[in-house]
């Protein structure tokens, strides 16, 4: 991948010291050429301290969600004109081996933003039931509200972002509930999003924070942004940049 | 000042020292810097109002009629309440721009506290050969 381009990987981790090491191993192992950057959701572990041994690493100074952390990783290869960034989770469930499925998406296809999808195909770990109900509402409305736009895994958290989508994101990125919410910008901002099959692994450490009648709260804040973006967006010009 | 309907001199002093109280303990945040005036201004409403519909009874009666409202008092809470949600609106208004500032703040202040921690790797480690 030497004549790739210029790559880095965004790991969020929030008190992830248990599986942040062996991810970081396995980029290194996946073997194409990458710089990794951490970010440090403020944890009170010592996943700062592991991460720094092996990456890259930015500590946030307060827990600002996962919004906040991403976003981080998004100005940091702005300003160190990285051609695409690749974000993925700093608890292992996303094997970084499916990097690559990424990067071949986006040299063929040129798009904006590619979505590593669990539901494209049958033969990987696929969540709950309740939150395979809940991708599909979104990415139905998703679907009439955005020109047709098909996506299958709208909350997916393993993504490729080009340059043009790492600035309009690092000026401004939802704070809660980003993924899908992010997609419905980009795709109002005149993005391309495309998708790409992945394996994904279930979360060994840790829990979701998205439990109960919390999903409810997801569902129906989600769709609001979603709706919200249609009615007030505008393409997205080079001059919205701040770099 | 008080007419045969209006309330009696009991409840005047009541509301009036009520006011007078308030105002002052509010204004004394004020004074140490914990409230502005745009707060003191708008949390006084909260005693201005009933000041108003105790002590010039005429107009609270006018107000009800222009209004449409059979008793003053439901003019005068919805005062209060008009006064109360425009405090709110802007309250909200003010956090979620304060949280946003802070959300940059935080990251951009890491982001630099990154560079010097590898500037200052890089230094040590140079210093070393």
């Amino acid at each position: 991948m030497k004549d790739g381009p210029r790559t880095l990987v965004i790991l969020p981790c929030y008190n992830e010291q248990h599986s942040i090491g062996g991810v970081l191993d396995e980029v290194a192992a996946a073997g194409f050429e990458c710089d990794t950057l951490v970010v440090d959701d403020g944890s009170q572990d010592k996943t700062y301290e592991v991460a720094r041994a092996k990456s890259f690493c930015v500590r946030l100074s307060s827990n600002l969600g996962i919004g906040g952390a991403v976003q981080t990783g998004f100005k940091y290869g702005v300003r160190r004109d990285y051609n695409v960034c690749i974000q993925i989770d700093g608890d292992g469930q996303h094997p970084p081996d499916q990097i690559q499925i990424l990067l071949e998406k986006y040299t063929a296809t040129g798009a904006n933003i590619v979505i590593g999808s669990r539901y494209l195909l049958n033969d990987t770990f696929r969540s709950t039931r309740l939150r395979r109900a809940g991708s599909v509402v979104i990415a139905a409305v998703m679907k009439v509200l955005f020109g047709g736009l098909r996506v299958t895994d709208p909350t997916s958290g393993m993504r490729l972002m080009d340059q043009k989508a790492m600035r309009l994101f690092a000026l401004n990125y939802p704070a809660d509930f980003p993924e899908p919410i992010s997609l419905a910008w980009a795709a109002c901002r005149g993005l391309r999003i495309k998708e790409v099959p992945v394996q994904m692994r279930a979360r060994t450490h840790g829990r979701s924070s998205i439990l109960g009648i919390g999903s409810v709260a997801y569902m129906i804040r989600v769709l609001g942004y979603m709706i919200l973006a249609r009615l007030t967006m505008r393409p997205f010009r080079q001059e919205d940049s701040l770099w | 000042m008080v007419d045969g309907h209006g309330p009696n001199v009991e409840t005047l002093w009541v509301i009036g020292l009520f006011a007078l109280a308030y105002m002052a303990g509010v204004f004394r945040k004020v004074s140490r810097h914990r409230l502005d005036l745009y707060d003191f201004m708008m949390l006084s409403t909260v005693a201005l109002v009933p000041v108003a519909f105790a002590y010039f009874p005429g107009l609270a009666a006018w107000m009800a009629k222009i209004t449409g409202v059979e008793f003053p008092f439901v003019v005068m809470f919805g005062l209060l309440f008009v006064a109360v949600f425009i405090f709110n609106h802007n309250l909200i208004g003010r956090v979620h721009k304060l949280e946003r500032e802070n959300r940059t703040l935080i990251q951009e202040t890491s982001l630099l506290r990154m560079d010097i921690d590898n500037r200052r790797k890089k230094n040590d480690a140079g210093e070393g050969e």
